[in-house]
């Protein structure tokens, strides 16, 4: 029977359903593009339109060009955010990693209890920032706080942890460690169980164990992984806002005011919407450039 | 913060009832009889069933409001839905939604001597004028010259009422009295004498610290303006279209305030704001501070401080003959984009109407009606501890004597507070002399006018 079945019969469904396949493609990309750009286009756009203009509250926008951004380089506050974002990103982009990689390679060996200490582990990551703001206050106030008071019982003077300009980002970045490493220990942990059996059986054939197996073994195959760690951590680090916003204020001074923080500042307590655009976007800029840096070592990297 | 726990809610409420402000029960329930025979005509159930959006602030007066909101909402039929923020999210808050003209706020708490001028230049304030005037959204009872003068023109921009004052508050002078007389010290008479009260009472008790007050930056201008403004200096200069900093008796101001943080206040005091000034204050670990006359209730709750501690405005200059306290009122303002002013204007009557504020007197709200201030049941109530009688009369100074003017001449006021905050830090720190320190944050306030 299906050797009398005309040509034509067979051939028009094939047509029918090549149209159909092209019409469905493009009909069902739009909604994806009309979100992206509703979502991201235009916010970015209109943020680089402000950026462009004086507007501030109470005033009438006026185009200025990029004044808002020379205006930022000239900014000795802005200048000192920038540099304060780069030092605490430094300190606690190094600490997490080493800190995340040991962990990862500790959970890596739990074989007692192995769920329970896991998710005791991962607890600090799951903290909202504002509880973690907190609790950094209650637990480092040089006159309130608990560490100060334990430090007085064994004959220690109270040290100034965040109330000090010199020691304020050490701090600062010791809490966000303390929340954050084990999130870098969980990808370790996960990088770790992927990797070849093999590759590790060779290497004690051939003696490397020990340190000299996770220096010149394990560390190289890890690579990708904490790189993609530092990515993850690098975009929050950048943007560092919640914990200075509610345990600083970008105090002592300027001393912990990051360029997250000075936007925020010029935007919604001086009301300066033009100024801050610049500033937000400037700081966009520098993640995606760092993304960009950790992709293309990413790239690199990868076995 | 601001919200009493239960057991203590309890305790509190059992010592009014029992020992009792009669004479305040008296006044509200006198109020509150009166009001049904004035109002008879006024209709209150205009807006039933209709819901306004208020965003407060995390003050005393937000949280009371919070917890009586069932109150208006028996007595209107108009539901609140309240969202309390502290003052910096409760801004940032504001400038979203009113920036995108949104009807989303109806009602929300403003300190117009800070950001007025610039919300008014925005026109994010709905004038309350025709509503006022109006019998059909005015209750007979509602008067507007029952307000402290005062209060009133910081709610006016340009002949426009843009909210009605909430309550009065100002930095006070809070001294441990048990402290002084054990270390043999004299309660300061002058501004001066506070460095000399504060050096001995350190040599006395180390273990104490002999003075506190905020030290973060944008928290510094409050308690440290009377500090200027005593020496004889000022934030403008004399004839004052200039920042004022740098004249030599604001930098003797400034000098003494830092001095008394770095040398005589808790460690890492530059971090501290209301917080941890009143933890410190109320768990009895200083001896003296310069703190809002709002925290009182705050500070009462703890053990022993309703016999121990002292209360007047900052004491006056001894060189300059000066004093001249801070003192000024939050106010409640209907926004102009709201769709349902009516309703609103009905929630601010109720908010700032006296059986209110008598009510809020037993929370450490002063009140902004003279009427409540100096009714019989104020006075019954500050006649049971010395303590409460002097923070009446502290409060009723600065309502009276109180400037809400501590800035640079510029509509940009937080602005100059974070750059006057940051020269007092820079002192505190070391980083700069206080002539450099003021000097220097001149030189910055003069590129905001």
């Amino acid at each position: 029977m299906s050797t009398i079945a005309s040509p034509a019969v067979t051939i028009a469904p094939e047509r029918a359903r090549r149209g159909q396949h092209k019409i469905s493609f493009s009909w069902m990309v739009w909604p994806a593009v009309a979100f992206v750009v509703l979502m991201m286009v235009f916010p970015l756009v209109y943020a680089a339109w402000i950026s462009l203009q004086d507007a501030s509250l109470g005033t009438e926008p006026r185009f200025v060009g990029l004044d808002n951004y020379l205006n930022l380089a000239s900014d000795p506050e802005f200048l000192n955010a920038f540099g304060v974002t780069w030092l605490l990103y430094g300190v606690a982009l190094t600490m997490q990693l080493v800190l995340g990689t040991w962990l990862g390679i500790v959970l890596n060996g739990v074989k007692t209890a192995r769920h329970l200490v896991r998710t005791i582990a991962i607890t600090p990551f799951m903290m909202p920032p504002v509880v973690v703001g907190m609790l950094a206050i209650v637990i480092l106030d040089p006159s309130v706080g608990i560490v100060n008071w334990l430090l007085g019982t064994v004959g220690v003077g109270p040290l100034l942890w965040l109330a000090s300009p010199r020691w304020v980002l050490l701090s600062v970045a010791l809490v966000d460690t303390w929340q954050w490493a084990p999130f870098v220990g969980l990808i370790v942990l996960g990088g770790l169980q992927s990797l070849p059996a093999s590759v590790f059986e060779a290497a004690e054939v051939d003696g490397v164990i020990g340190w000299r197996r996770f220096v010149y073994v394990t560390l190289p195959l890890l690579g990708p992984t904490l790189l993609t760690a530092a990515v993850l951590r690098s975009v929050d680090l950048l943007r560092f806002f919640d914990l200075v916003f509610i345990a600083t204020r970008g105090g002592p001074g300027n001393a912990s005011t990051t360029m997250n923080m000075y936007a925020y500042q010029q935007g919604f307590e001086f009301s300066r919407f033009g100024h801050a655009s610049a500033a937000m976007l400037t700081l966009s800029l520098v993640v995606l450039c760092t993304v960009m840096v950790f992709a293309r070592l990413r790239r690199a990297l990868s076995y | 913060m601001t919200t009493m726990p239960r057991a203590r809610a309890s305790t509190r409420s059992r010592t009014v009832g029992r020992r009792g402000p009669a004479a305040l029960a008296g006044l509200i329930a006198c109020l509150a009889g009166a009001a049904p025979a004035a109002a008879e005509g006024f209709d209150w159930k205009r807006y039933d069933g209709q819901t306004i959006n208020l965003v407060l602030t995390n003050h005393p007066w937000g949280n009371a409001v919070r917890e009586m909101a069932q109150q208006f909402t028996d007595k209107t039929g108009i539901k609140l839905r309240i969202e309390i923020l502290n003052e910096d999210p409760q801004r940032a808050r504001l400038n979203t939604l009113l920036q995108a003209k949104s009807s989303d706020v109806d009602v929300y708490i403003s300190l117009k001597i800070r950001e007025g001028a610039v919300y008014n230049k925005a026109g994010w304030y709905a004038d309350v004028t025709p509503m006022l005037n109006d019998p059909g959204q005015t209750a007979p009872e509602f008067k507007l010259d029952d307000f402290g003068a005062g209060l009133i023109r910081n709610e006016t921009f340009g002949g426009k009422l843009t909210g009605l004052p909430i309550n009065v508050e100002g930095p006070l002078f809070y001294w441990r009295k048990d402290i002084f007389a054990k270390c043999n010290v004299a309660v300061p008479e002058y501004l001066e004498d506070i460095l000399d009260a504060a050096r001995k009472i350190k040599a006395c008790d180390p273990s104490i610290n002999a003075w506190a007050a905020r030290g973060v930056r944008n928290a510094v201008p409050y308690p440290m303006a009377a500090f200027v403004f005593n020496s004889g200096g000022g934030f403008k200069s004399v004839d004052g279209t200039k920042p004022g900093l740098c004249r030599p008796e604001s930098v003797a101001g400034l000098t003494l305030y830092t001095d008394l943080l770095k040398d005589y206040g808790p460690v890492g005091a530059t971090n501290h704001s209301f917080p941890q000034v009143v933890e410190l204050l109320g768990q009895g670990k200083v001896a003296m501070t310069h703190e809002s006359s709002n925290e009182f209730s705050n500070i009462m709750k703890y053990p022993g401080r309703e016999d121990d501690l002292g209360i007047k405005i900052l004491p006056k200059g001894k060189a300059s003959g000066v004093s001249q306290p801070i003192g000024f009122g939050w106010g409640l303002s209907i926004s102009e984009y709201s769709r349902r002013k009516g309703p609103s204007w009905y929630f601010l009557q109720w908010a700032t109407s006296p059986e209110m504020q008598a009510t809020l007197v037993d929370r450490g709200v002063a009140p902004s009606r003279t009427s409540v201030f100096e009714g019989e049941g104020m006075r019954a109530w500050a006649s049971q501890k010395p303590v409460r009688q002097q923070w009446v009369t502290a409060v009723s100074e600065i309502s009276r004597r109180g400037t809400g003017d501590y800035a640079s001449p510029t509509d940009r006021v937080p602005e100059t507070r974070e750059i006057i905050g940051r020269a007092a830090q820079e002192v505190v720190l070391g980083q700069k002399t206080p002539q450099q320190a003021a000097c220097d944050a001149d030189a910055a306030l003069l590129k905001l006018q």
